[in-house]
């Protein structure tokens, strides 16, 4: 007997798996969805910090080229701010960022200013775009801690992301289904599984790329106990240029400009893009001049002067190592560095679709809950005051930090934090969806605040 | 240098061609019954091909990584302006979607399995990534890089695996073999000088 009927493509996992899959996909979404909603917030928010930091600093002039003159001026100017031993990083502006900048840094000492056309220095310090970098990239904990737990969040992210598309049999049946209204729990999910799909290879891409930013430590630190006896600086000599010989006699700076001029020559189809001066003023002084290629996601040209001026080393692309490049990389496609305006807006956006699927996922097991006749009204409420509280926190430290710009800003979002998340979960006569509606409404008064306030000092 | 202009005329393309695939693909689905290959096929060709093409204009790595965050964005824009009003309270047997398994809980299963999905699954992952970046031949910059880049991918298969599997034992079993066997032939080719 012949059939007639199509056979029809079946989801290769059996129905049980499917269930256990989604079973992990929620335990490990619930146990990391506060946390990973932070990072994902504060992440979309850093995008735009050299946006941030102008509208933080209005003074701060944008440079949109910088000569050779007047780089090697802000240079010498920055050498002479800063005490003796400080390196500093010079960062000229290119076509994905406008501005120039200065950072001198010791492990004493740290100062940034921003470089105007002409080569003068004005300070650039924004205390909350530092406040926000500092949340996302370690949540303001010890270093090391606070770095590996935003690694082991990138991680539980990837293993969410993997988990949902195999917990997924109707990825295809649903691809396009985006169904508003009736039932809450199932127009969330169709958010949760229509932002997850179609944003997935950049959500990948963004959670592998800052789980390994955050687990680099670690990482280093076992592969040197296995292959070098614990000795980490053996890995780090693989990726980074050795000091030059100490040698702390008084010298004078070589002619800066003359040496950039040089290094252009050197190689004419890069364009100088960082500048770091290693022990200026001594007669080890090292300058380091980073070029970029247009097509070229990572700076791979450099050349390397000593205090004489002498050109003692010079590499192109050819001459780095895939994995040096790789590492490079990691960074600009994990900030969205490398495009410029249009890319941090991509990037802005898809961030924020992150964090609406963690939302979401969170709302749909909270609504499951409550079809099922079990509802979880505290953690109702304490969700709304992460997923609403958290960008009204963050949208008050702004405020703060615009009338007391030096004011102490992680200890006023961690107090805020604390003392909404309590609330929420102490105040029963409110419900979850009556909170997050407040919280909105909060948020956008806040929004609008900082926009009258920030926008209109910066016109000023 | 790429203008900045260039970049955004190119991620304004991305963004309608990532659109426009994602809208042949709609169209194909809407119409479940009939064949509409030829739609299916025209959508891939677009979603597939600019990554391509960017990296072809922008560079190898820049160019698909422009063309991944603007396509997601046109697709997504078309899955706006296709959504649909649904009626209160009407759920349709086909818009049930999968229920999670649910286990009575046992509070040492929990304890296990997080052990199991945290420091195990991570001494597992690091142990395989080690090992690449050991036996790989090349450069030991790219190894270490490689290895760096899979221990984060495996670790969140392991943390995948290890919640969804409901044998803890045989989870155990096989996560503390791949971390002795692979610690142990990582150890074995350092002081051999395979890394060397």
């Amino acid at each position: 007997m012949s059939n007639t009927r199509k056979k029809q493509w079946r989801w290769p996992i059996a129905p049980e798996t499917v269930r256990s899959v989604l079973s992990s996909h929620s335990v490990l979404g619930l146990a990391f969805a506060g946390i990973i909603y932070l990072v994902c917030l504060t992440g979309s928010i850093a995008v735009f910090a050299p946006d941030l930091q102008r509208l933080e600093v209005p003074a701060a002039p944008v440079a949109t080229a910088l000569s050779d003159q007047a780089t090697a001026r802000a240079l010498t100017a920055g050498a002479k701010q800063a005490p003796a031993g400080t390196a500093l990083y010079l960062t000229m502006p290119t076509a994905a960022k406008e501005g120039a900048s200065l950072i001198a840094y010791s492990p004493t000492f740290e100062r940034t200013w921003a470089i105007a056309q002409d080569g003068t220095l004005v300070p650039l310090e924004a205390n909350w775009t530092e406040f926000l970098i500092g949340l996302h990239v370690n949540l303001h904990l010890p270093k090391s801690w606070g770095a590996f737990i935003v690694g082991l969040t990138g991680v539980a992210l990837l293993s969410s992301l993997v988990s949902g598309v195999l917990a997924h049999p109707r990825i295809v049946r649903d691809a396009f289904h985006l169904r508003l209204g009736g039932s809450r729990r199932l127009q969330e999910a169709d958010w949760h599984n229509r932002l997850g799909v179609w944003a997935l290879p950049f959500h990948f891409t963004l959670a592998l790329t800052g789980a390994l930013l955050g687990l680099s430590t670690l990482i280093v630190a076992v592969l040197s106990l296995l292959l070098y006896r614990g000795d980490m600086g053996k890995v780090y000599e693989l990726f980074l240029d050795p000091p030059p010989p100490v040698d702390a006699r008084a010298a004078p700076l070589p002619d800066l400009a003359a040496l950039i001029a040089k290094a252009r020559a050197a190689a004419p189809q890069a364009q100088p893009q960082q500048l770091i001066l290693e022990r200026p003023g001594r007669a080890d002084m090292r300058l380091t001049i980073h070029g970029g290629r247009p097509r070229l996601l990572v700076q791979q040209d450099e050349a390397k002067f000593d205090a004489g001026g002498k050109l003692v080393e010079q590499e192109g692309p050819e001459d780095h190592a895939l994995g040096t490049q790789m590492l490079g990389g990691i960074g600009q496609l994990h900030f969205g560095w490398f495009g410029g305006l249009a890319v941090r807006i991509a990037y802005g956006l898809l961030g924020l679709a992150l964090c609406a699927v963690t939302s979401t996922g969170v709302t749909i097991w909270l609504s499951r809950r409550r079809d099922r006749g079990r509802p979880a009204p505290q953690w109702e409420r304490i969700w709304a005051a992460v997923c609403w509280g958290q960008p009204t926190m963050l949208a008050a430290t702004a405020l703060i930090a615009f009338f007391a710009p030096t004011a102490p800003l992680t200890a006023l979002w961690l107090g805020l934090t604390v003392v909404s998340i309590a609330a929420a979960a102490l105040v029963r006569g409110v419900d979850g969806m009556r909170q997050a509606r407040v919280w909105r409404v909060v948020l956008a008064a806040l929004m609008l605040a900082l926009a009258v306030l920030y926008m209109g000092r910066a016109i000023v | 240098m790429t203008s900045a202009l260039a970049i955004v005329a190119a991620s304004l393309v991305l963004v309608a061609g990532g659109a426009l695939g994602a809208f042949a693909l709609r169209k194909s689905w809407l119409r479940r019954g009939s064949a509409a290959l030829g739609l299916v096929v025209g959508g891939w060709i677009v979603l597939l091909g600019l990554p391509i093409i960017a990296g072809l204009l922008f560079g190898a790595v820049k160019g698909p990584a422009l063309a991944i965050v603007m396509q997601g964005i046109g697709a997504l824009c078309v899955i706006w302006f296709g959504r649909v009003r649904r009626k209160a309270g009407r759920v349709r047997t086909g818009d049930i979607a999968p229920e999670p398994l649910e286990e009575p809980g046992r509070f040492w299963r929990g304890v296990l399995r997080t052990l199991l999905a945290g420091p195990l699954g991570m001494t597992a992952a690091m142990a395989v990534a080690f090992c690449v970046t050991v036996y790989l031949p090349g450069d030991p910059r790219t190894r270490i890089v490689v290895g760096g880049l899979l221990m984060p991918v495996l670790w969140g298969l392991a943390m995948t695996w290890t919640l969804a599997d409901r044998r803890l034992l045989r989870a155990t079993a096989v996560l503390v073999g791949t971390s002795i066997a692979g610690f142990g032939l990582a150890a074995l080719g350092a002081a051999l000088g395979v890394s060397a």
